[in-house]
């Protein structure tokens, strides 16, 4: 294993009177895949910017594989950092581009081009090698730029959104490919992405981000199952929500008076009575009841349309302006006209009960 | 032609049209024809109103003046020094400006091509007053610093206009994969900022040649080319000075046509690149 661990000491970074991330703790272990995920502009590349050296926090230290990187520059940090833009230089061809590094520390032509040659076949570009990036399609020029980056051996790779530009079948073989590599070589990644799907499909760990702060760090099921604030239950994955304030609590479980009447949800929290705060439940925990199925908490809806996505179904309702979703497995499908009248229900151990605060807009 | 034109001009502004073309390039090219023709008379002052036979002997002449290739010589001088001046004053500005982002970029542009709003003349006086106070006189030197003054204004504001359309990650992408600063100027910049390197030496050795208004008060005992066909005008004009403006005129026409194919080539590999 060659990945080394990661840490942000009380990390901060300002540009002006702008704070692009406020004082920050974080912890990367040593080979784990490790995401990023939040907005735009919530500061996502400035945390790897200043993890590759380019920018300097304000205040904070970062330590690489237990050393700290302060007035160490780019070129001698143990990082490779996957541009968004991606950054290939277009007048080498994409082996020169693969072999840049390995020039740079001095290797002879005939390895540094096996060598390239080795990377060109780990993504699939091994006949590619005498193009030029403007030649290449978009995938291949991300692959070309994934290659140039291991190509250097580093400990850790940053990667900025490297799929970003990809259509949906190339992006899900990459997203395995990239897994399968990260695998393989041991080697730390951090990951960045707006794309939650991504996001849980590939990583150890992630840490939601919102406007300079992180909100929650935890593995992948941790922040699915239990996102720390509105903001990550919203951001990852999504929701029926039920706003409301709390009006009793009992072991681990709360009491929400809402628009709809009282529903009941965990109380992870430990919210106390007359809090304002918010009901989620997901889409595949809520149920469309028939007459004979009863759930703990029923809300009466009317029936809207359903989204077929293949092998699940999205049922969606509304009442008033509120929308719900009920997401189901196409079998057994019960079927509705559009204007029915139909009752969703939940129990209590499905939902959550977390203080009011910024959603995530979608 | 005509066709595409008259479809979207009316007949009356096709005609004008023409007639304003066959104007503008009377304008431009009947004085170089007159020029051109008069180098070829027989008469010894430069005319063609009074023709009095063909001749190659002005070519003889002019091959014959010493003076004239003594100045040629110091103007090719000259031009070299200013390139070797001017190139990496102008490089090392440009990138002050585009690379360093500092408050002070305003002032540091301003005072860089402040000499191009300067007349040459004031150039040319206070280079060699500046250098007679450090007990070097007027002559090539001098010349080739005044020049060099503003011509470095030009080359900076070329390789600007290059080094603003490079994406600065390209040399963080370099650091990054472990180049040090001079290998990413080797490797990435230098590479990107050929073709720019290229013009901008071209127009300076043009702008350094054809200079007469600094040269003149910096050069002091010594001539260029242009300085002495200056000088001579006072005497009345020779048709050898026509002869070496054939000469400029075929070299002229040679060297653009030059350039155009070579950038032609050029632009058809870019778009081989692009795709
Ligand atoms: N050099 C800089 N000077 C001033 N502001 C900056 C600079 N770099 C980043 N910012 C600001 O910091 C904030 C975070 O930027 P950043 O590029 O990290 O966003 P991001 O999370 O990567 O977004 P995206 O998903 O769109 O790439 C933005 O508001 C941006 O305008
Ligand atoms: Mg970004």
């Amino acid at each position: 294993m060659r990945g080394m661990d990661i840490e942000l000491k009380d990390v901060s970074i300002r540009f002006g009177d702008f704070t692009a991330v406020y004082p920050t703790n974080l912890k990367v272990n040593a080979g784990e895949f490790f995401s990023i995920l939040g907005p735009s502009g919530c500061g996502k590349t400035t945390i790897l910017r200043m993890v590759s050296g380019f920018s300097n926090p304000t205040s904070g230290e970062i330590l690489i594989g237990g050393q700290s990187m302060a007035g160490i520059g780019p070129d001698k940090r143990p990082t490779a950092l996957i541009f968004q833009s991606l950054a290939l230089f277009p007048l080498m061809t994409v082996r020169e581009n693969v072999a840049f590094g390995l020039e740079m520390r001095g290797m002879a032509r005939g390895p540094r081009n096996d060598k390239a040659q080795e990377l060109l076949d780990l993504v699939a570009l091994g006949d590619q090698g005498e193009k030029i990036p403007d030649e290449l399609s978009g995938g291949q020029r991300q692959r070309v730029a994934i290659a140039r980056a291991l190509a250097v051996e580093p400990a850790v790779l940053l990667l900025d959104e490297p799929l970003s530009a990809l259509d949906l079948k190339l992006r899900q073989h990459m997203r395995s490919e990239l897994r399968d590599i990260q695998r393989k070589t041991g080697v730390t990644f951090i990951y960045i992405t707006h794309d939650q799907g991504e996001a849980l499909t590939m990583s150890d760990r992630i840490a939601v981000m919102k406007a300079g702060v992180i909100e929650q760090v935890g593995t992948t099921d941790q922040v699915y199952n239990e996102p720390s604030t509105a903001f990550a239950a919203t951001f990852v994955g999504a929701n029926n929500m039920f706003k409301g304030k709390i009006t009793k609590t009992s072991k681990g479980e709360a009491e929400i008076e809402t628009k709809y009447g009282l529903l009941r949800g965990t109380n992870p929290q430990n919210l106390s009575t007359g809090s304002e705060a918010i009901l989620f439940v997901r889409p595949e925990k809520t149920l469309v009841l028939s007459g004979k199925e009863k759930a703990e908490n029923t809300i009466d809806v009317t029936y809207e349309r359903r989204d077929l996505e293949g092998a699940f179904v999205n049922l969606h309702f509304q009442r008033e302006d509120n929308k719900f979703t009920v997401h189901q497995t196409n079998v057994d499908l019960k079927s509705f006209d559009k204007g029915d009248q139909c009752t969703i229900g939940f129990d209590a151990r499905a939902a959550m009960i977390l203080p009011d605060g910024e959603l995530a807009d979608e | 032609m005509s066709n595409v034109s008259s479809s979207s001009f009316g007949r009356g502004s096709q005609i004008i049209l023409n007639v304003y073309l066959v104007i503008f390039f009377a304008y431009m090219f009947l004085p170089l024809i007159l020029m051109v023709a008069a180098g070829f008379n027989e008469f010894d002052t430069p005319s063609v109103t009074t023709w009095k036979g063909f001749t190659w002997k002005w070519f003889g002449v002019l091959a014959q003046d010493d003076r004239m290739w003594s100045g040629l010589v110091n103007s090719i001088l000259i031009a070299v020094g200013v390139i070797i001046v001017s190139m990496p004053l102008g490089l090392a500005g440009a990138f002050l400006i585009t690379r360093l982002q500092s408050r002070y970029n305003g002032l540091l542009y301003g005072i860089m091509v402040s000499p191009l709003l300067t007349p040459g003349i004031i150039l040319g006086i206070s280079t060699l007053i500046f250098w007679r106070e450090g007990g070097v006189s007027g002559g090539l030197f001098t010349a080739a610093v005044a020049q060099a003054t503003y011509i470095s204004s030009y080359t900076m504001l070329m390789f600007m206009a290059r080094l603003k359309r490079q994406d600065v990650t390209l040399e963080e992408a370099a650091l990054d994969l472990g180049a040090s600063h001079t290998q990413v100027f080797r490797r990435i910049t230098m590479p990107f900022l050929k073709p720019t390197i290229l013009t901008a030496a071209v127009i300076a050795f043009l702008q350094s040649f054809e200079n007469y208004n600094t040269t003149i008060f910096a050069i002091g005992g010594s001539h260029t080319l242009v300085t002495e066909i200056g000088s001579r005008m006072r005497f009345g004009l020779s048709p050898a000075v026509n002869v070496i403006g054939i000469i400029f005129v075929f070299l002229t026409i040679t060297f653009a046509t030059i350039y155009v194919i070579f950038r032609e080539r050029e632009k058809k590999r870019v778009s081989a690149l692009m795709g």
